[in-house]
């Protein structure tokens, strides 16, 4: 077998009546950063949600460390050790702090045992712990969402456009995080800013109207000026 | 200082509406004594607690799993019979333990089912065939069982045994003749064959569940470990069947020489328990194959109402009945009516001298006091448990909490469960109080919607206020209907008709929803 962290093959996944993934391939390797790269509605989200049997492919396989996740509901999915950072900074709003991160607690004490980890990387939290989620700046609830991924030991985290809509100094910040969490983790990355995905990620996947077309080493692709701009529309 | 004024701000339409409530309510004194006007506003207290405690469920319901639960009134409804039942009649309920538990008890085996058939192997069409065979043994068995078992019935021809002459004898002021109940004997067959039948029927319709859920294409993860808990819970219930069966006639006896107090605090823990039990089956028998349906879902909680109904007039016929009050509700003798809450408890009064009026200890006191129980129980559970963060925060965002690895499922069938236990707490509370028919739960439910609509529909506080508001302004209208009110430039008072109590609240949710759309406690899209 191959050292893959993650396996996923020729997933087909419809919304509704909605072919949207029509055959997408990633190769996770273990303890790297994978970014997926691809346009807007190409299909990048749904491919993490398809993983976490949010939006379940209709054929294909997809294997976490060997084991088939075809057919888990999501739960069973996510507690193999998948950890999931949505877009749009989907925190609790309602839930403090502690809650938002008190609820990614899979066994009794995680939070305690990774604690000085979470707030090593994010000090702000520390200082919000008891605030609720919709005091929070745009920031800092992106710090947040990823902080609630590292609660519980995971394998795998999915990592959904952790740089939208924050500002320069922020990005700065949480690429700092995401390279410091991903000594630990391996991360399957979504980015639409294609200088922070390559700053990042070692590999890369990119997604066209639903099908995976091109991957491989990030650092071949940042001198293909022709493909970044065939597909990411952006030199 | 600031945040003060930026919350006045965010909060003005909220703040105005409260402040004309607050108006109205202290002009409503000016038309009648300040005792009157005491007794108005507390005994609103009271209907509005019985009102919440639908009001909650259905909101909680709502707000987690998008569910609009049209039978929850008719749960309220269910809720007051079987704890009626269990308070007048008891030897019934001991009488329909033994087979609910049997088949219930055989239920909790289907984890052992599922992995003994997964080591099956069947060709295609015995594997359709096989759980339809069973199912129609396991209900033939039950059906022939149940016709030959005595759950001790109430005819409607003899006099006797009407249920509201039941509910006569437990009037502490009753002297007749006492009635032993039916003793829990199989008719015309051997017990051992009628046991027999309904352990075995049981079981074979556990099995054809499990049957016809094989069939359809399984996880290939499904542990092969065997549930012990389950295993051991189900054995144990079934086993506790049985034994309720032998002892059947002297728990009976036992029971009917309990207090009335005891018997109606124990009526109120069955009507709970039943709820809860009740609510989950149903969630996970009706409701769950359709949360990618939503209309169909509406459409089944809709039928599951006037099933309810019907079943519910069947069993207990078309009888308007009033439960009696526990004794300790009800003595009108020395020392009542008591001064104070201690002096009650002394006498058992039915009635207290409290802020300057005459309260009703049982309407007044008893339910307010539940009300507060269970608001206040509620709300820890939501705001200090694990559940309750899960709850809150999947109202929020299901998808997210089922992405943590949390399976909301689980708690969709509690929530639900509890739900249809606090209606059904509420029904039981309303015997006494307020009597009981087959339409209480539609006039419930109605009061309960448009309590959420104006407090915000999945608010739990919003639930609270609510429920309040509509019951102030019901009270109050029967209150001036009794009274008249003095408008000016007219000769007479102006005497509101009943039936304006209906429409009063619905105003008041029109009114409510054109200013604040989002109720008043609701969160702003």
């Amino acid at each position: 077998m191959s050292d893959n962290l993650l396996e996923v093959k020729d997933i087909h996944t419809f919304i509704g009546q909605f072919h949207i993934l029509e055959g997408v391939t990633i190769s996770v390797p273990q303890g790297s950063i994978t970014a997926l790269l691809g346009r807007n509605g190409a299909g990048k989200t749904t491919t993490l949600k398809s993983i976490l049997g949010l939006t379940p492919p209709r054929s294909g396989s997809i294997t976490l460390s060997g084991e088939l996740l075809n057919g888990l509901r999501s739960f069973e999915i996510a507690a193999l050790g998948i950890g999931y950072v949505p877009e749009h900074r989907a925190i609790f709003r309602d839930l403090s702090v502690e809650e938002n991160l008190r609820i990614a607690e899979r066994r009794k004490g995680d939070l305690a045992r990774k604690a000085d980890f979470i707030f090593g990387l994010f000090p702000d939290l520390k200082r919000l712990y008891k605030l609720n989620g919709n005091k929070l700046s745009g920031g800092q609830q992106q710090m947040l969402a990823i902080a609630r991924a590292l609660v519980p030991d995971n394998k795998l985290l999915l990592i959904d456009e952790p740089s939208e809509g924050l500002a320069p100094v922020l990005i700065e910040q949480m690429m700092e995080a995401i390279r410091q969490l991903s000594a630990e983790t391996t991360v399957l990355l979504v980015e639409q800013n294609f200088i922070v995905a390559s700053r990042l990620a070692e590999h890369y996947v990119i997604i066209e109207e639903g099908q995976s077309v091109k991957s491989g080493r990030i650092a071949s692709l940042v001198n293909d000026k022709d493909t970044i701009q065939r597909y990411l529309g952006a030199a | 200082m600031k945040t003060l004024t930026t919350w006045v701000r965010h909060n003005r339409t909220v703040l105005i509406v409260l402040a004309i409530f607050l108006a109205l309510y202290m002009m409503a004194a000016s038309g009648m004594e300040s005792s009157e006007w005491m007794i108005t506003t507390v005994r609103s207290f009271s209907v509005g607690a019985l009102i919440f405690l639908v009001a909650s469920g259905f909101s909680i319901i709502l707000g987690l799993m998008d569910v609009l639960n049209f039978a929850h009134g008719e749960m309220y409804m269910l809720g007051a019979f079987i704890g009626w039942t269990a308070y007048v009649r008891p030897d019934t309920i001991v009488d329909v333990l033994t087979p609910v538990l049997l088949i219930g008890g055989a239920f909790f085996l289907m984890p052992i089912w599922r992995i003994l058939l997964q080591r099956l192997n069947l060709s295609d069409v015995l594997k359709r065939l096989w759980p339809v065979i069973v199912l129609l043994l396991g209900a033939a068995l039950l059906v022939y069982g149940l016709a030959h078992y005595p759950i001790g019935r109430w005819s409607f021809d003899i006099p006797n045994d009407l249920p509201s002459s039941w509910s006569l004898r437990t009037d502490i002021s009753y002297a007749g003749p006492f009635i032993p109940p039916v003793v829990a004997s199989f008719e015309g067959i051997s017990p051992l064959l009628g046991l027999g039948s309904l352990v075995l029927g049981s079981l074979f319709l556990s099995i054809a569940v499990s049957g016809f859920e094989a069939r359809r294409p399984q996880p290939h993860l499904t542990s092969q470990k065997i549930p012990i808990q389950g295993l051991t819970a189900g054995i144990l219930l079934m086993v506790l069947g049985l034994v309720l069966f032998a002892v059947n006639t002297p728990l009976s006896e036992w029971l009917y020489t309990l207090s009335t107090t005891l018997r109606f605090l124990i009526s109120l823990v069955i009507a709970t328990a039943t709820g809860f039990i009740l609510g989950s089956f149903i969630e996970a028998a009706l409701i769950r194959p359709l949360y990618a349906r939503p209309v169909y879902q509406l459409m089944i909680t809709l039928g599951l109402a006037f099933i309810t109904i019907e079943l519910a007039r069947a069993v207990w016929g078309y009888a308007e009945f009033q439960s009696p009050r526990p004794a300790l509700f009800a003595s009108t003798g020395e020392g009542c009516p008591a001064e104070s809450l201690g002096g009650w408890l002394a006498n058992s009064c039915s009635t207290i001298t409290l802020l300057g009026g005459r309260m009703r200890s049982y309407n007044e006191v008893f339910i307010i006091l539940m009300g507060l129980l269970v608001l206040g129980g509620v709300w820890l559970l939501l705001q200090r448990s694990r559940v309750g963060m899960i709850i809150r925060a999947g109202v929020q965002d299901r998808e997210m909490v089922e992405a943590l690895g949390i399976n909301v499922r689980r708690v969709f069938n509690f929530v639900f469960a509890l739900g249809v236990a606090l209606a059904a707490l509420g029904g039981a509370l309303a015997g006494p109080a307020l009597g009981l028919s087959i339409s209480m739960g539609t006039t419930v439910l109605l009061s309960a919607l448009i309590a959420l609509a104006i407090g915000g529909l999945t608010s739990f506080p919003g639930a609270a206020a609510g429920s309040v508001l509509v019951a102030l302004l019901q009270q109050f209208i029967t209150k001036y209907g009794q009274l008249g009110i003095n408008l000016p430039f007219l000769a007479d008072p102006v005497k509101p008709s009943p039936p304006l109590v209906p429409a009063s609240t619905v105003t008041l949710m029109v009114i409510i929803l054109l200013v604040l759309p989002q109720g008043l406690f609701g969160r702003k899209e």
